[in-house]
């Protein structure tokens, strides 16, 4: 097993994040190696795969798992690569591919108001971080340049400069609801990773209402651009490399990474810097994987911190018929929100939680529950036309506590190259429960405000996932309770740094993309610091 | 000679086409009567898309569609034509609509429950099939994205200039 590439860094995993490290590390003139488990795609490829997929709902199937670095399908049938050990089930979705899973997101971009890092000492509920706000402001608004964010400055979240752009055009929908709802709540346009001009050489979005799972024009940023970015910087990209190992010398300093190309064939990766960025289910699971007679319970896990404090956004809603027609699909998917339940003195007492409005076109659900009903003939037509025209649909985005009983081990079960799955063990606790009984009230008072009928609450007690996962490599300043310090580097490797949002030691009530944006943007600052500090001498490009 | 005589006949259905009205009894024909002249290739097409014109009501149904849609289906289960038949006659016999054929057929549990429901699903969401089998035979031309298309397009398809979107949908 030779080795095969040197690097001053080696970053594991090409998600938004990771190739946002890889790309600044290199523009400092450094080497940089990013190893990536799955293919490379095209953005052409994944757009004629959801018009020919037999499953629109189902905005995985645009994304079929490669054999040798698979990741959780659920339909038509599960494939069981994330073990479910209960007692609720977390049924995350995530990508494996070169630019991971933002191919597929909604765009939101925002930051936490500055009350989502002080909840323990606020709320006496979770933790602090071991930052505060106006430390990360700089570098929300380095993610903000970087992914081309637009947005509106009435989000609670405050700014030192303004958004890169102005926000995009307000759907028809959006606006009446705004102005329907105003008596009650300022309804606010969400800060999204979508340009509403030219910006960065992609254009303005033209309103396909597929941000989700795939945007045909690149209107909106993703991982695939930024891996591209990292590329064009002068990172060098191996696709197809599922890493599973990270080896260490006597000092407990990582010394290489070690993966499986598609014929399972393992081949070594040597670097001075290693940054584990392969999203929060298969980062800790690396580290898990990585036990040796040194570090019994996995790297960076002297805390038994690894994998535990597992956090999503669950969501219930409301689905009703507005007395107008509002025929939500046209423009972006997802574009305006509630806000004046993410913060406050009852989040001593309850989750907070953003009120979230879908402007996703209704026309494919209408028509499965049309059939379904049996609806044929002319009345069929009649149903569809009123259904798309009619229905809307709010969602909570609750906020879940840390907890260190959620969490990611390794299953027994093996996937198809030998290495044991991920296992989720995960619930839903009162905190949740009790913001889903608050948010109750906004959905009837919304739905009364447009003249809602046929009123249709979500399940009692099933909570839908958002994919934000967050918490399983928390930072934090007691090294026996977290996994790593407050620029994310492992409290137990000098040389081991993690990005992504698995760092966020709590999950506040939005998208957590920026968050971990903004986050591992700070560690890079620290590096080079520190690399500057250290006059570490440059090794020449990986190869 | 007889071989030669079946060959004969097997190119001359080949190229003869009937139109829809011609194998419907006066119920059913009542009940589709904007698709009475819907060419067909032979009598089991001509039930199939009979059933598809009782099903989609008064929408156009593309005669290059139904055949990709029935020649799907018949992949999926070669009873399909005799089963399409047979309910034909059902719906002829028992003078059933449209509306109400569906939960006739499912509270008696009848064999041909299957049957509309899926060419509800090929002609709305132009899917066949189910599960692992199924698959996408149309995408902007099912049905359900001509119904709305005077106001929303498919997703992945742009509504236009940037900001159009904005504006009230006429």
């Amino acid at each position: 097993m030779p080795d095969i590439a040197v690097a001053d860094f080696v970053v594991i995993g090409s998600g938004i994040i990771g190739s946002t490290v890889a790309r600044k590390l290199a523009q400092a003139g450094a080497s940089v190696l990013i190893l990536e488990a799955g293919p490379r795609v095209t953005r052409a490829e994944i757009v004629a795969r959801f018009r020919n997929s037999p499953r629109r709902s189902d905005w995985m199937s645009p994304y079929p798992p490669a054999p040798w670095a698979p990741h959780p399908i659920y339909q038509p049938q599960s494939n069981n690569y994330l073990v479910q050990a209960g007692p609720y089930p977390y049924e995350a979705e995530y990508v494996r591919q070169v630019g991971g899973t933002t191919w597929h997101w909604a765009a939101h971009a925002w930051r936490n108001v500055p009350n989502d890092f002080r909840i323990k000492s606020l709320y006496n509920v979770g933790v602090d971080w071991p930052l505060e706000y106006d430390d990360l402001e700089p570098y929300y608004q380095e993610a903000e340049v970087l992914m081309g964010v637009s947005g509106a400055p009435n989000t609670g979240s405050p700014r030192k400069k303004p958004f890169p752009m102005e926000p995009v055009a307000e759907p028809f929908a959006m606006r009446r609801i705004r102005e329907r709802l105003a008596s009650a709540y300022e309804v606010v346009t969400n800060t999204t990773a979508r340009n509403s001009r030219t910006y960065d050489g992609r254009p303005a979005c033209c309103g396909n209402n597929s941000c989700q799972p795939i945007c045909p024009i690149d209107a909106q940023y993703h991982g695939g651009l930024a891996a591209h970015a990292a590329e064009a910087a002068g990172a060098r990209l191996i696709p197809d490399a599922n890493v599973y190992r990270l080896d260490h010398d006597e000092q407990g300093r990582i010394s290489a990474a070690l993966y499986y190309d598609p014929d399972k064939i393992s081949h070594r990766v040597t670097g001075k810097t290693f940054i584990v960025a392969a999203n929060g289910i298969e980062s800790p699971r690396l580290l898990l994987l990585s036990a040796s007679d040194k570090f019994p319970r996995g790297l960076a896990n002297s805390s038994d911190m690894v994998g535990r404090n597992l956090m999503d956004h669950p969501s219930t809603s409301l689905t009703f018929d507005a007395d107008e027609d509002l025929w939500l699909g046209r423009g972006p998917q997802s574009p305006s929100s509630i806000g004046v339940m993410r913060d406050g003195s009852f989040r001593a007492e309850h989750a907070p939680y953003r009120l979230d409005f879908t402007n996703i076109s209704r026309v494919v659900s209408a028509t499965s529950a049309l059939i379904d009903q049996g609806v044929y003939g002319d009345e069929f037509a009649r149903r569809l036309r009123y259904s798309a025209a009619r229905e809307l649909n709010v969602k909570n985005v609750l906020e879940i506590l840390p907890d260190p009983n959620h969490r990611i081990t390794l299953s027994d079960q093996k996937d198809a190259m030998g290495i044991p799955k991920p296992q989720a063990h995960y619930s839903i606790n009162d905190y949740t429960k009790k913001g889903h009984e608050r948010s109750q009230q906004d959905f009837r008072r919304i739905a009364e405000l447009l003249g809602g009928s046929n009123l249709r609450f979500s399940k009692d007690g099933a909570y839908a996932n958002n994919q934000h996962i967050c918490g399983t490599l928390s930072m934090g300043s007691d090294p026996k309770a977290s996994v790593c310090d407050q620029w994310a580097r492992a409290h137990d490797h000098e040389n081991l740094y993690l990005a992504g949002t698995g760092v966020l030691p709590t999950c506040g009530t939005c998208n957590s993309t920026e968050n971990g944006m903004a986050v591992a943007l700070r560690t890079v600052h620290h590096i080079l610091f520190e690399h500057k500090a250290s006059d570490a001498p440059a090794s020449p490009r990986a190869g | 000679m007889d071989d030669r005589n079946a060959a004969l006949r097997a190119k001359e259905d080949v190229t003869r086409r009937w139109l829809l009205g011609s194998l419907l009894t006066a119920y059913t024909a009542s009940l589709v009567p904007w698709a009475l002249a819907q060419p067909i290739d032979d009598r089991d097409q001509g039930a199939f898309l009979a059933i598809s014109a009782i099903i989609a009501g008064h929408q156009a149904l593309d005669a290059q569609l139904a055949k990709r849609l029935y020649d799907a289906l018949i992949v999926d289960d070669k009873r399909f034509p005799s089963m399409a038949r047979e309910l034909l006659s059902l719906i002829d016999a028992r003078k059933i609509e449209p509306l109400h054929l569906q939960q006739v057929l499912d509270a008696e549990k009848s064999s041909l429950a299957g049957v509309p429901r899926a060419i509800a699903r090929a002609w709305f969401l132009g899917i066949v099939g189910s599960g692992v089998q199924a698959r996408c035979i149309a995408y902007e031309n099912a049905l359900n994205a001509t119904i709305v298309s005077d106001v929303l397009k498919p997703p992945t398809y742009a509504y236009g200039v940037y900001g159009s979107w904005a504006a009230k949908p006429v």
